[in-house]
């Protein structure tokens, strides 16, 4: 790997009885550091952004020092060009959308590696110059965010949940924004967030944060679906997420067919092909298991699998096709059903509960 | 029922004081009020107090104070007088000190009001999109914080307009050169000149109307 995507983090800080105490490498494009709410995602990017001052540490980018307690070191904020995209999007409200996207635009012209026109293309929201941001939809303001972080052409940027305020079919549609910056700007991202999901879908690598600290590092996929991340995934609320091939997308009917195995999945209509891979998202929360297939409900979705594993918490491992799902239920529930290993199972799934992580088509 | 060219010199003094004061307040205004607002340094709550004292203490109590700390004696007018052959009390000038020191904690508190409801995240935001302090400060902090700018600046403008007891405490009231509107109805009063009195009362309670109705249309926007 390039050395303009190396960053190490050596940060310790303390705020009241929490302690921030993080020692580590990035040499990814995309690094996604996942924790629950309090485990100190934010706290970490405020000390990398400067706007907060880590007790103790160093902070390097590259060859450049930007924090080093024991040389008295601290770039200020404005010096560091670090483009920080925030929840809430934090727009100037007396600002037009124009104003607020030039607002960090640099007055002396760098190499230019890419032009505001870029940006405005690549997020779609050319049209939205002159208004105000309260004049904006959620998804909106969210692109216009991060317009003006990457107008201000950031050597690194730093994205704290961005899509946290976006309900779920916006989610989705903002992901995309994402990969289009990953792929077409030369510029790092520490990507923070609770949802795995969104982890998987844009990181290259991912730490896992609790309370402080670094639990466990690794490429997203492989440690978020080991069953050693189970505990994490039991805080941060689990996610089965499958690559599924389509089988079948009819939009008269409004239904989109993927296969898994040889049964199929029906989720919401996507405009997309036959055989691409579609990356979808379903929730342990959301599945529901059955000891009988022919259910009078309105589910779309009755899969047929073997329990293979149930464990001490109440998350039940399920294998379809050879997928293996993990279902939130209640001890009551595990017990009633009398839930074992080896026993077949159904696994309920509504349509709508399945969300789609992004369309590539 | 015409006005005398006395009561038209209390009125254009009392506009010119207030204006004045409001001019050369503003500035440390500004820098008190975001001290207030946006720092926090030991003896933060000492400097608040000190501030707002004048809110709460009787005008005469502040007039006599400043008398004291003004007069040919005291330790700055001593320091006019012996140094510079200046003396201040019973001058404009003085009438500007008094109207200043009361009408301060009013343009303060709305200018500490106004920069308090910036959200810091939005301040902290700017910094991370290259903005110094400064260039935060004039782009962020005081567009939005005009609102309650404006309101304190009017308050106070109002407030010193109004002034009676700490001026007569530092200037006495003589006619045509320290006598401002509070002082010449003052004046009227205690000559049983009712007449005079009224009018200028109705002057300035439009002024003062006119004054809080401004804020108020702006706070409402």
């Amino acid at each position: 790997m390039s050395d303009k995507y190396n960053i190490l983090l050596n940060i310790k800080k303390s705020l009241g009885k929490f302690i921030l105490d993080v020692d580590c490498e990035l040499h990814q494009k995309v690094t996604a550091f996942l924790g629950a709410s309090g485990s100190g995602k934010t706290t970490l990017l405020n000390c990398i952004s400067g706007t907060l001052s880590p007790d103790k540490g160093q902070i390097l980018f590259g060859n450049n020092k930007l924090f080093d307690t024991d040389l008295k070191i601290s770039v200020p904020p404005d010096k560091r060009r670090i483009g920080y995209i925030f929840q809430e999007g934090h727009l100037f409200p007396h600002l037009t959308v124009e104003k607020n996207i030039r607002y960090g635009q640099s007055k002396t012209k760098r190499k230019n590696r890419y032009s505001l026109s870029q940006v405005l293309d690549t997020l779609e929201i050319a049209d939205l110059l002159q208004r105000y941001p309260n004049q904006l939809s959620g998804g909106q303001r969210q692109r216009v965010a991060i317009a003006r972080a990457l107008a201000m052409e950031p050597r690194l940027l730093l994205m704290d949940e961005p899509l946290a305020s976006l309900d779920g079919g916006l989610k989705s549609r903002i992901i995309p924004y994402l990969h289009h910056i990953k792929n077409e700007f030369e510029i790092p991202i520490i990507y923070v967030t609770h949802a795995i999901s969104e982890a998987m879908a844009l990181a290259d690598e991912a730490f896992l944060l609790s309370e402080g600290k670094i639990i466990a590092n690794g490429e997203p996929h492989q440690l978020l679906t080991a069953p050693s991340a189970l505990p994490i995934a039991n805080m941060i609320g689990v996610e089965n997420i499958f690559s599924l091939p389509v089988a079948n997308s009819d939009e008269q009917r409004g239904v989109t067919e993927l296969e898994i195995g040889n049964q199929l999945l029906v989720i919401p209509f996507i405009d997309t092909e036959i055989g691409n891979l579609v990356p979808i998202a379903i929730r342990a929360e959301d599945i529901i298991i059955s000891l009988e297939p022919n259910l009078p409900i309105s589910a779309r979705n009755i899969l047929r699998g073997t329990i293979d594993g149930v464990d001490d918490q109440i998350i039940v491992s399920i294998l379809v096709e050879g997928y293996r799902l993990s279902v939130k239920i209640t001890h009551e529930a595990r017990d009633q059903l009398q839930l074992s290993n080896g026993k077949d199972v159904y696994c309920v799934i509504k349509a709508n509960a399945i969300n789609v992580l992004w369309n590539a088509s | 029922m015409r006005i005398t060219p006395a009561e038209v010199s209390a009125l254009v003094l009392s506009i010119k004081v207030a204006l004045l004061s409001l001019v050369v307040m503003f500035p440390p205004g500004m820098f008190v009020g975001w001290l207030l607002a946006k720092r926090e340094f030991p003896g933060k709550t000492f400097l608040n107090t000190l501030v707002m004292l004048p809110l709460v203490l009787p005008p005469v109590v502040s007039g006599y104070l400043l008398l004291i700390l003004l007069g040919k004696n005291g330790p700055v007018g001593s320091i006019l007088s012996n140094f510079f052959n200046i003396e201040i009390v019973f001058t404009q000038f003085a009438v500007v000190i008094a109207v200043s020191v009361i009408s301060f904690p009013l343009l303060v508190r709305g200018i500490m009001t106004g920069m308090v409801s910036v959200p810091s995240e939005l301040e902290n935001a700017a910094r991370t999109l290259g903005a110094s302090p400064i260039k935060v400060f004039w782009t962020i902090t005081v567009p939005m914080a005009y609102r309650g700018i404006i309101s304190g600046g009017i308050l106070g403008f109002s407030k010193s307009l109004g002034e009676f007891g700490a001026t007569m405490m530092v200037v006495g009231n003589i006619p045509g050169k320290t006598q401002t509107i509070a002082l010449a109805i003052f004046q009227s009063v205690q000559l049983g000149d009712d007449i005079t009195a009224y009018r200028l009362v109705l002057i300035s309670t439009i002024l003062a109307f006119v004054a809080i109705w401004m804020t108020e249309r702006i706070n409402l926007r």
